[in-house]
């Protein structure tokens, strides 16, 4: 079971923010606008999580925290 | 004392190498143990003391580096996308080494070049070769993950893009340089026919 608590605390973590500022509909640009800062973070939840099949097609279809918690889920679910 | 052109030019490698130090750092930091770690975090070192070496060369040449915004990186990102998995990151080194590789080998035939250029110019050349290595490696131990096929076709897409940045950005670096190839072979030519 994907715990998305975790994947959560990791983001906040990586942001330095606590996790009551993080909110679904926030745009992951607003979290993170440095481009390379986010390959990092999105390559070090992947690495934690253990989500190896990540493609940058999945990235063109998320824009916000929600949608990047739901594309680990499916993800994780996938994974062997 | 440099000239503008070799000056941007050993500029522009000095805030390369940083940046691919500064984004290899900090990757190296979220790998779990094991040959990637390991190779990663030397080639972060590598990237640093490279970025050593051309600010060290500008001033044993008297001059001082000029603080540039652009490094290749960012184009690289422009024309590619963003790589989404630790995949697609090495694939994109990949082909931005061997990028590399053509910039410095096309440098060193500047007739009459400084030593210390020459000298900085050929212990890079010999890392960014071993660079090329691991990272060849890696990507094929992940073959069992992604699959060879999807591999091969990231390298493509990638090398694709390289051939875009070339046409922008790097083109400035390769114009300056066969400016000074030009340049330099016609004072040779003065020299000669004195």
């Amino acid at each position: 079971m994907f715990d998305q608590d975790k994947l959560k605390e990791k983001i906040a973590e990586f942001i330095k923010k606590p996790v009551s500022f993080l909110k679904e509909e926030t745009a992951l640009t607003d979290l993170v606008a440095e481009s390379f800062a986010l390959i990092e973070m999105l390559i070090e939840l992947q690495e934690e999580f253990e989500v190896r099949f990540f493609v940058q097609e999945d990235l063109r279809s998320i824009k916000t925290l929600g949608d990047l918690i739901r594309l680990f889920e499916s993800h994780a679910t996938a994974s062997p | 004392m440099l000239d503008e052109n070799e000056l941007w030019i050993l500029s522009f490698y000095r805030t390369s190498e940083i940046s691919g130090a500064l984004f290899f750092g900090r990757l190296a930091k979220s790998m779990k143990p094991g040959p990637i770690q390991r190779d990663m975090t030397k080639h972060f070192t590598d990237e640093a003391v490279h970025a050593w070496y051309w600010t060290a060369c500008i001033e044993k040449l008297g001059s001082k580096p000029i603080k540039l915004s652009a490094a290749y990186q960012d184009q690289y990102l422009s024309a590619a996308g963003m790589p989404a998995n630790l995949m697609e990151v090495l694939a994109i080194t990949q082909v931005f080494e061997r990028r590399a590789i053509h910039q410095y080998m096309l440098h060193s035939q500047i007739p009459n070049i400084q030593p210390e250029t020459e000298e900085a110019l050929g212990k890079i050349v010999e890392d960014e070769k071993w660079h090329i290595q691991w990272i060849r490696d890696a990507l094929r131990s992940m073959e069992g993950d992604y699959g060879k096929d999807l591999i091969d076709a990231t390298l493509k897409r990638f090398h694709e893009a390289d051939q875009e940045v070339y046409r922008t950005m790097s083109q400035e670096h390769e114009e300056r340089i066969k400016h000074l190839i030009k340049q330099k072979t016609g004072r040779m030519e003065n020299v000669r026919s004195r």
